[in-house]
């Protein structure tokens, strides 16, 4: 009963919610639906006993959508609202609403032809975060270590690309420490 | 503190302690060093050991700072310029001023009136005694004039007041009668403090 | 757990209880925390602190909330009015979310009705990650709110919000990453079983112990850390617009933020709310709390802040470094023990 309640309270709040992200003109509007959507999803999580999914779901999309917000900080005036370019509003809806429409067909398919079956059913005495262990290092080990590998290539190309000038110091002057020496020297003597 | 410390004014030499300022480091071992050196030295640790010591020393030794200053006061100087108070004779209890009109023909900012007449013993009496403290610049020149140290500067230097009015007549500066043993006599100008030992500090000259 | 069988069924009405209880209480100690925190800093400084209201300035607490209650409701002219108002309210929900799932007071039966209030609202078997990611979630108050005002002030302070909370996030989870592989589990009551026999998990892992309580301030935005209202640098950060109730969600956030980083530091690293020589364990547990609680004002008082490049550097070149080697060399150790 709690469950049922909870469940369309979730599902309400976080379509509204993403509605409002896609909708809104404002920066500010969107990106805190977003991040609004995103910890609320957690708590479908938390109804269906997956804790350990739940929390994680909370940490990483909160973190991420956090640096979406230092982006939008950087390029947006945040109180304002940004104007949108529409160069051909017809084409824009049709390939929208197809994509929808490939989207309804690809997750309904199943379920009408009912030939959904679970490949890890959940075991007594596992907890989540076993559970999800041992599905990531046995069946999804590879795209597991591949995803791994993809990110530290890109967080080593992205130091390359922003540390160009790591090395210079503003705070580091060899002539005020030559001053220094000279002045220490006088006080010893 | 005797004389000779007092004297010795050579502070610079005596329990200074020299900052090893080190230099700014070049390389990454050097900045690692003077990492690792800055974070094993207990230097952190000596900053919290003297908040708590102050800490102590403000509960338990009672070396509380706060002067809880409408409630108690710190003694003032007999050099500072107050509200005026005007002193009586001690063996009969009557006010000193003898009308003679000293203070009034030497205030520059003519703050002060009065005005005398003769008694019955064909003494001369004050019948009126204002100082106008809107207008007192507080430059000392009626007590250093008279000739009886019947007006002095007094402690009163909250002079906040609702009304003008308020302690600029001759009975409101006048020592009440019942706190006659309380009178202060006037130290005089260039008179220090009452607590002038205490406030005695050496001048760190030479740096 | 046999343990956990044998306790009454935990109802809905025992939950709701808690929660209020937790509420009431947390909010009055976060209160109280001002008045703690004014104390403590003034004796540091041979001062009195506040002392005319009440006994020994007791009631200071219920004047400030007056003050704060009827002072006007200002909102910025350019500020985004809908999002000024929210961010306060998550900085404080956020911190008392954090606490749902954090062991405080003993559980206990109301005798007449006979419901049972448990002794954690919502006993989640990852309570640990839970409090992170809840106070993680917490850090969008001080992001939106900086934000939305309209303010110079207030963009830096989110800016630096978005920094150093990002930065400090993984330190604090990878320097709790040790003590979870020893242990080989995130919920509190396991911690606290693992230390019963009286060693504290701080002896094997003093160094995780130290980065997270460093990491801990920076995250509840603590002194060392508080960059983000910075008073000589940035006026007053992301709450430089506000006034007022809404200006009080936020403290009463970061005072509750600051108690459950106690809570988490006493059960994971020093014992947990064991028995300890002659202490019962609800004394030792409270202590705890309180000398943690305490340890924030006495570094406050003590030490001076640091600037926002020094703590990215100290982030990222030296604790995350750190906390890494402490858990590659605890794995190690684990794996050649037992």
């Amino acid at each position: 009963m709690y469950e049922f309640i909870a469940f369309y309270i979730f599902a309400i709040a976080t379509t509204i919610l993403f509605v409002i992200t896609v909708m809104s003109k404002n920066v500010l509007y969107s990106m805190t639906s977003l991040a609004a959507g995103m910890v609320l999803i957690s708590g479908f999580f938390f109804l269906l006993g997956a804790d350990f999914l739940g929390v994680v779901q909370l940490i990483v999309y909160v973190g991420a959508v956090m640096a979406l917000y230092a982006f939008a900080m950087m390029f947006f005036d945040a109180t304002k609202n940004v104007k949108e370019k529409h160069q051909n509003p017809a084409l824009v809806f049709l390939l929208g609403g197809l994509m929808a429409l490939v989207f309804v067909i690809m997750f309904s398919a199943p379920v009408i032809g009912d030939n959904i079956q679970a490949l890890y059913p959940i075991e007594d005495g596992v907890g989540n975060a076993q559970a999800v262990g041992m599905v990531l290092f046995t069946k999804y080990l590879v795209p597991f270590e591949v995803a791994a590998v993809m990110l530290l290539v890109a967080m080593i190309a992205g130091i390359i690309l922003a540390g160009k000038k790591m090395d210079y110091s503003l705070t580091k002057s060899e002539a005020i420490d030559e001053e220094m020496n000279v002045e220490l020297k006088k006080g010893e003597e | 503190m005797s004389l000779e410390q007092f004297k010795n004014r050579n502070v610079g030499t005596q329990n200074y302690v020299k900052l090893d300022l080190d230099h700014t480091p070049t390389s990454g071992w050097c900045q690692f060093k003077q990492v690792v050196k800055r974070t094993f030295k207990p230097e952190l640790f000596v900053g919290l050991w003297v908040t708590l010591r102050e800490m102590i020393n403000a509960l338990f030794r009672g070396k509380m700072h706060t002067t809880q200053y409408p409630f108690e006061k710190l003694p003032i100087s007999p050099r500072y310029r107050a509200i005026h108070d005007m002193l009586r004779l001690l063996e009969s209890g009557h006010y000193r001023c003898i009308g003679c009109g000293l203070c009034e023909k030497i205030c520059i900012a003519n703050c002060i009136t009065m005005e005398t007449r003769y008694d019955e013993n064909q003494r001369k009496e004050v019948s009126e005694y204002t100082i106008n403290f809107g207008r007192c610049i507080f430059c000392g020149y009626c007590a250093e004039v008279c000739p009886e140290l019947a007006i002095v500067h007094g402690q009163r230097y909250e002079t906040a007041s609702e009304q003008r009015a308020s302690f600029s007549l001759f009975e409101d500066m006048l020592t009440p009668i019942d706190q006659l043993n309380l009178q202060q006599e006037y130290q005089g100008f260039g008179a220090v403090s009452p607590n002038a030992d205490e406030n005695i500090k050496k001048t760190p000259l030479a740096y | 757990m046999e343990t956990a069988t044998m306790l009454p069924e935990v109802t809905a009405a025992g939950v709701i209880i808690k929660a209020v209880l937790i509420l009431a209480v947390i909010a009055a100690i976060a209160g109280f925390g001002t008045y703690i925190e004014r104390k403590v800093l003034a004796f540091m400084q041979r001062r009195l602190g506040p002392q005319h209201v009440g006994p020994f300035g007791l009631l200071q607490l219920a004047a400030d909330g007056i003050k704060l209650f009827t002072k006007e409701d200002i909102i910025p002219q350019h500020a985004n009015k809908i999002i000024f108002a929210v961010a306060p309210v998550i900085t404080a929900a956020t911190a008392f979310i954090a606490l749902a799932a954090v062991p405080v007071f003993p559980d206990f039966t109301i005798p007449l009705l006979d419901i049972y209030v448990p002794s954690i609202a919502s006993d989640v078997n990852v309570g640990i990650l839970f409090v992170l990611g809840m106070m993680a979630a917490g850090l969008y108050g001080p992001l939106l709110a900086g934000m939305a005002q309209a303010n110079k002030w207030g963009i830096i302070g989110s800016a630096r919000t978005a920094i150093q909370f990002l930065s400090y996030e993984v330190v604090t989870g990878l320097s709790i990453l040790a003590p979870i592989m020893m242990v080989g589990s995130l919920s509190f009551v396991d911690f606290n079983n693992y230390q019963a026999d009286g060693t504290w998990i701080v002896v094997y892992q003093p160094v995780a112990f130290v980065l997270f309580l460093i990491a801990g301030y920076a995250e509840t935005n603590r002194t060392p850390f508080d960059l983000l209202e910075h008073e000589a640098e940035i006026v007053s950060g992301y709450v430089t617009e506000y006034s007022g109730m809404r200006w009080g969600l936020f403290f009463i956030g970061e005072y509750a933020n600051m108690i459950t980083i106690g809570v988490i530091a006493s059960i994971v690293f020093l014992g947990g709310y064991n028995d300890f020589w002659i202490f019962p364990g609800w004394l030792m547990i409270i202590a705890k709390i309180a000398f943690s609680f305490f340890f924030m004002l006495w570094v406050r008082a003590a030490w001076p802040h640091i600037r926002p490049d020094q703590l990215m550097w100290l982030c990222w070149k030296v604790l995350m470094p750190l906390a890494v080697v402490n858990v590659v060399i605890t794995g190690i150790v684990m794996m050649i023990v037992g």
